[in-house]
């Protein structure tokens, strides 16, 4: 999944820091004056979150400099758009409680598929959901959901005029496991055979190899959520649809503002670049889940307000109230937080990686001893350094985040011991010899062609873009630099691989679930790479590491599976299929009178089913 | 006819009612007598002088930042930063301080007056040579030729500059425009700033055209056989000279504040190109932490702005025939 600010797990480690700051510090009660001495590591304590028996009521006022790029179930792929879509506005069939990356758990179906339960069979080619039968959607459709609606809402994604991100690679023919009738690449949505309905709760899906690992898991995203072909297949003949843009139903404790009787929601509820409001369900109710996930909903409603600067809104928070902020804290207020108010501030770590995206299929970049020769120059301390310090992340030294089996068979935070990756603050003597074994023997880029460069405005990203822009120029690159609003660089530039973008300097990913192929597949499998809303943002596509997925994909044991990942991402090193940034915390702010609740599988961002008001 | 004939002419009716001594008269040029008046105006001449050395700045900035023993405009220096990413103030090292990438402000506000100056003058430049033929054309020919451009420079004209600036900024940012003539950068904002621009020129020249054209010299031109192109060039023309200086003189500060106004909305210089909007831009979310990121390249902005919009105000009062200051 695409991140947006910086990266994914709650904490409260801020309190934690503070409190360490002030212990350890002299008599004074500030901890304004413990800024040498940062603790390296956030403190995590994810099961600390308290998740119910808070107070019911008001109104949460949300800001976030950058706007959403899908509210379509079946398009949605990007972080930002995950704190609104799936158990929000919409229940896809599993989800991750907010205190947990791990423990998988039903949303809207009864219980999670197991041989035991014989919700998996034919050796793992087959698995079984059972859905929640009262579950319904909100106005206009109002009925109750179906199992219909769900594998609909799957086989939509195939839909040229949807276009999910992840369709081809977790379900459809760029997938380990494709679904029988779904595995050719010509296949464009319409009913798929391995897909079949029974009744009304129960949906079967059949693989033509043993997946059921990775289909369950990827059965948490947001395309598992049902969607009514009734209202939504006429939508879904516009080009691009216009289910998600103009209209949607949904299923969630929550709704997008809409109008009732047609369920338009565009210039009711979303305003693009501007606001989107929250308001409940009507037709949504708590009895619907099982024990282990329970959204409380406490919130009456939510008013998004879209733009103006990061930095400025986290101040609004910090001194406001009733209010978060969504894209991230900036540095200035990651330091301001930290020295000023640290119990408003959460940092989650290990939530994620960025990297800049170099088009490995255009361009300069084709040539593998010039992408080894920016990542040796690439300043990733810089990096660090200009987006908060140690708070938010550490250097990046390959593939497989923190938290997630493989990271350590990968060559954990030193990664793998190649020369080019060795030294994070930038080596240019390294990366000089890479650009020699590329045919520059000056250490300088001598050919015609520009960079093309494209970052975010939002935040740091201006800032962060200028370090890699440095790090080009370094070796002789000519660079053209744009920046332009991050949703905006994911759906128009460095996800429309036809742009050929050699550079995106912004690109972030956090895993669609608990296993290291969701953090490699998407991103660097080559058959999975789509015309549009594509995540392989480097158009990486070698056969040796393709292979090395498809087989990886299939190993069942979890100390296997892990090393075999592991193996994949030493080769996309091996590769430099991208140049490594860093390994992500995310920082986070509220008001002093709100009880964040943060989704910790969703880059540490605010859960709004969870989160509530201290005085409603 | 031209506008320095103007000049002498007055200049003799002025001194006409004073008793004269035929040893103290003599004759001026008309430069002489727009010099005379123009350095009689002490804050024209300091606004130019000004000018002068911020335009001497600009040209030997590479010289002057390696002189002061400053890093360059684009050398990140991220130990200037404090641990959480803050840059630092003010300090020997660092005059003005640093920014965000620890990048020394002193060399960035030096180099941003290249592009201030590049775009202010090259932009209205463009303008000037547009819409002075437009207005040319427009005011001499009338007719379906006058109401097609006009009504076109009303189309212009009618935009909002900013949205419009905006649009094309955002248009042409990533990858450029119209095949990629127009690229990102500072060619798009100079392009902008001409589309822009020029409108106003062209106005003002086609009512000194529509005026020109019925007079006498004209017609004696006309009647001794000039061609039109003739008549345009070299009878019209050297009599528009004095309002296109003051004009473009006083459209240079508006196009720099444009060019900063771009760059400070996101679609202006390209980084890590140093403008003063784009620094200024930068520098927005922290000004309650690191004012001085602002506040210098604030300060250059503002008093370049004022020196050319009170050298301007001075040519308009040297070069015009009715001026009152002499």
């Amino acid at each position: 999944m695409r991140t947006f600010a910086r990266s994914a797990v709650i904490a409260v480690a801020a309190v934690v820091l503070a409190v360490a700051a002030a212990a350890c510090g002299s008599s004074s009660s500030s901890s304004g004056s413990a800024t040498a001495t940062i603790p390296l590591k956030a403190g995590e304590n994810p099961s600390s979150e308290v998740l119910y028996g808070k107070k019911s009521g008001g109104t949460l006022t949300a800001y976030s400099s950058i706007d959403f790029e899908h509210l379509d179930p079946g398009q949605t792929y990007f972080a930002l758009d995950y704190i609104v879509v799936p158990n929000i506005t919409q229940r896809p069939l599993f989800t991750y409680p907010p205190n947990s990356t791990t423990q998988l758990v039903p949303d809207l179906a009864t219980e999670i598929p197991t041989i035991a339960n014989g919700g998996i069979t034919d050796g793992g080619k087959t698995v079984t959901v059972h859905i929640q039968p009262n579950v319904r959607f909100s106005p206009p459709v109002n009925r109750a959901v179906t199992s219909a609606d769900v594998a609909y809402g799957i086989e939509r994604g195939a839909n040229p005029n949807v276009a999910n991100p992840y369709f081809a690679g977790y379900f459809g023919s760029a997938s380990p496991s494709p679904l029988e009738g779904a595995e050719s690449a010509k296949y464009a949505g319409g009913p798929i055979p391995g897909i079949q309905t029974p009744n009304s709760t129960t949906i079967v899906f059949h693989m033509t190899k043993p997946g059921s690992t990775t289909l369950i898991n990827a059965l948490s995203l947001a395309t598992s959520s049902p969607v009514p072909e009734s209202f939504a297949g006429p939508l879904d003949k516009h080009s691009p649809t216009t289910y998600g843009s103009q209209y949607l139903v949904a299923t969630g404790p929550y709704m997008i503002q809409a109008n009732n009787t047609t369920g338009q929601f565009a210039g009711i509820g979303y305003q693009t670049g501007k606001s989107l409001t929250l308001v409940r369900n009507p037709n949504w109710s708590a009895s619907t889940y099982t024990s282990a996930y329970r959204p409380p909903a406490y919130l009456n409603q939510i008013n998004v307000k879209i733009g103006g600067d990061a930095t400025v809104a986290g101040l609004q928070v910090l001194k406001g109230s009733d209010s978060v902020q969504l894209d991230g804290a900036t540095h200035t207020n990651v330091k301001l937080a930290y020295q000023s108010y640290p119990a408003q501030m959460t940092i989650t770590p290990g939530v994620g990686t960025w990297y800049a995206a170099l088009d490995n299929a255009h361009g300069v970049f084709t040539n593998v001893n010039l992408r080894k020769a920016f990542w040796a120059q690439l300043d990733r301390a810089a990096i660090v350094k200009v987006t908060g310090g140690p708070l938010v992340g550490e250097p990046m030294t390959h593939f497989i985040y923190p938290g997630n089996a493989g990271f350590l068979q990968a060559g954990g935070y030193p990664g793998p011991q190649v020369d080019y990756n060795k030294d994070v603050n930038g080596n240019h003597t390294v990366a000089c010899k890479y650009m020699k074994l590329a045919g520059y023997p000056s250490c300088t880029y001598t050919g015609s062609q520009t960079v093309q460069v494209v970052g975010g405005t939002n935040g740091d990203f201006p800032a962060w873009t200028q370090v890699v822009n440095s790090g080009l120029q370094a070796l002789g690159f000519h660079t053209h630099v744009s920046l332009v609003d991050q949703s905006v660089l994911y759906a128009k530039y460095c996800g429309v691989p036809k742009q050929e973008i050699d550079v995106c300097p912004n690109v972030g990913w956090i895993r669609d679930f608990a296993d290291p192929l969701s953090i490699l597949y998407v991103p660097f499998y080559g058959p999975a790479i789509v015309p549009t809303n594509n995540s392989n943002w480097g158009q990486v596509n070698i056969p040796q590491v393709n292979s090395a997925m498809e087989q990886a994909a299939l190993v069942v044991d979890p100390a296997a599976r892990a090393q075999a990942w592991a193996n994949v991402d030493k080769l996309l090193v091996d590769y430099a299929v991208a140049a490594p940034e860093y390994f992500s915390n995310q920082p986070e702010l509220m008001s002093s009178d709100v009880a964040g609740v943060n989704d910790q599988w969703n880059q540490g961002s605010w859960d709004f089913a969870f989160t509530s008001l201290k005085n409603p | 006819m031209s506008v320095g004939a103007d000049l002498v002419l007055e200049s003799e009716a002025t001194v006409e009612s004073v008793e004269l001594v035929p040893d103290e008269v003599t004759a001026r040029s008309p430069f002489q007598l727009f010099w005379r008046r123009f350095r009689s105006d002490r804050v024209a001449m300091a606004s130019a002088i000004f000018i002068i050395v911020l335009i001497v700045v600009a040209i030997a900035a590479p010289l002057i930042v390696s002189v002061l023993g400053l890093p360059g405009p684009n050398v990140n220096n991220t130990n200037a930063l404090d641990i959480f990413g803050s840059p630092s103030g003010p300090s020997v090292s660092h005059p003005f301080g640093v920014d965000e990438l620890g990048r020394d402000v002193l060399s960035r506000t030096i180099y941003g007056a290249r592009v201030s100056l590049v775009v202010g003058i090259f932009g209205t430049l463009i303008a000037a040579v547009v819409g002075t033929i437009v207005g040319l054309l427009s005011g001499f020919y009338r007719g379906w030729t006058d109401t097609l451009m006009m009504r076109t420079v009303d189309v212009f004209l009618s935009f909002p500059v900013l949205v419009l600036g905006l649009g094309i900024g955002a248009a042409c940012g990533v990858r450029g425009c119209l095949s990629g003539l127009i690229q990102p950068g500072i060619a798009t904002v100079i392009f902008i700033i001409a589309l822009l621009s020029f409108t106003y020129i062209a106005r003002i020249v086609r009512g000194q055209v529509l005026s020109l054209r019925e007079k006498e010299f004209v017609e004696a031109a006309r009647s001794l056989g000039a061609s039109n192109t003739r008549i345009l060039f070299r009878e019209i023309l050297p009599n528009l000279i004095a309002p296109l200086i003051v004009y473009s003189s006083l459209l240079i500060p508006t196009n720099i504040l444009l060019e900063a106004a771009l760059s400070f909305l996101g679609v202006g210089i390209r980084p890590p190109t140093a403008s003063w909007g784009q620094m200024i831009a930068d520098a927005t979310p922290t000004f309650n932490t690191a004012w001085w990121y602002m506040v210098f390249p604030g300060a250059a902005l503002l008093l370049t702005v004022l020196a050319f919009n009170l050298m301007g105000d001075g040519l308009l009062d040297a070069l015009n025939p009715r001026g009152t200051r002499s």
